[in-house]
């Protein structure tokens, strides 16, 4: 199992600049489909980088699917060279993105995001729009069923692409 | 390219076979009620592997038990 409020406490209390995209920015919106990793994208900051770096270290980090043994180091120059890490750690699976297919890197993505505090832990996740967008981007034909889940959360909801029911999340110009 | 998908027909097929009743369910939850929910989810079919492999195994080891 992929502990969610370990997880993000760990990136927020690291400090590091991330969204939460992927399967668990659908839930956040309502899916109700199963997903077993947590998709973040994180700033590709030299600093960000380095807060990434500490927030994994201690938690054994390893490329998910890999062979045991590779001569794999979680290191900052690691993190630098890479762009998107597939893990397993400690918590569960993780994916670090530094990009994603049709929406970019942290940057891009950070006004399409919104508030949350699920489990007391404040941080970013896309919208219900985005998300349908970057899915359709991949053009992928095992993302057709969850694009109709998507799409009819959207009819559902039936409301502004923000703020699902009792979420209590602020759109980012809310924020200070 | 989210009013092209919108207007995907594929997708409009698919959209068919979405049970509504799961997301107004979810609808009412809270984003921290629907994490743990699929955190439960998680939970489960972990339990079903286990379960499955077991099963799996003791076939093996019993190869003529029905």
């Amino acid at each position: 199992m992929t502990d969610l409020p370990a997880l993000l406490a760990t990136l927020k209390q690291a400090g590091v600049e991330f969204i939460v995209v992927g399967g668990v920015a659908a839930t956040v919106h309502g899916s109700a489909r199963l997903t077993l990793d947590l998709d973040v994208v994180y700033r590709r900051t030299p600093e960000n980088r380095r807060r990434v770096f500490e927030a994994f270290q201690s938690l054994s980090p390893y490329p998910r699917g890999a062979p045991p043994g590779l001569p794999f180091q979680w290191d900052e120059r690691s993190i630098a060279q890479g762009l998107n890490f597939t893990l397993t750690t400690g918590l569960g699976a993780v994916d670090l993105l530094g990009e994603i297919t049709g929406g970019g890197d942290y940057d891009a993505l950070l006004p399409h995001t919104v508030e949350m505090e699920p489990f007391g832990v404040k941080c970013r996740c896309l919208t219900l729009s985005k998300l349908i967008e970057v899915k359709a981007a991949a053009g992928r034909p095992k993302d057709f069923e969850i694009l109709a889940e998507l799409e009819t959360i959207k009819e559902e909801r039936g409301d502004s692409d923000e703020c699902p029911p009792k979420a209590s999340v602020k759109p980012r110009s809310s924020l200070g | 390219m989210m009013e092209v998908m919108a207007s995907n027909p594929i997708i409009e097929l698919y959209k068919r076979d979405v049970d509504r009743t799961l997301i107004r369910e979810n609808l009412k939850l809270s984003v921290t009620e629907r994490l743990e929910q699929l955190m439960a989810m998680q939970r489960f079919a972990a339990e079903m592997q286990r379960a499955g492999r077991e099963a799996r195994a003791k076939a093996r080891a019993t190869p003529d038990a029905k």
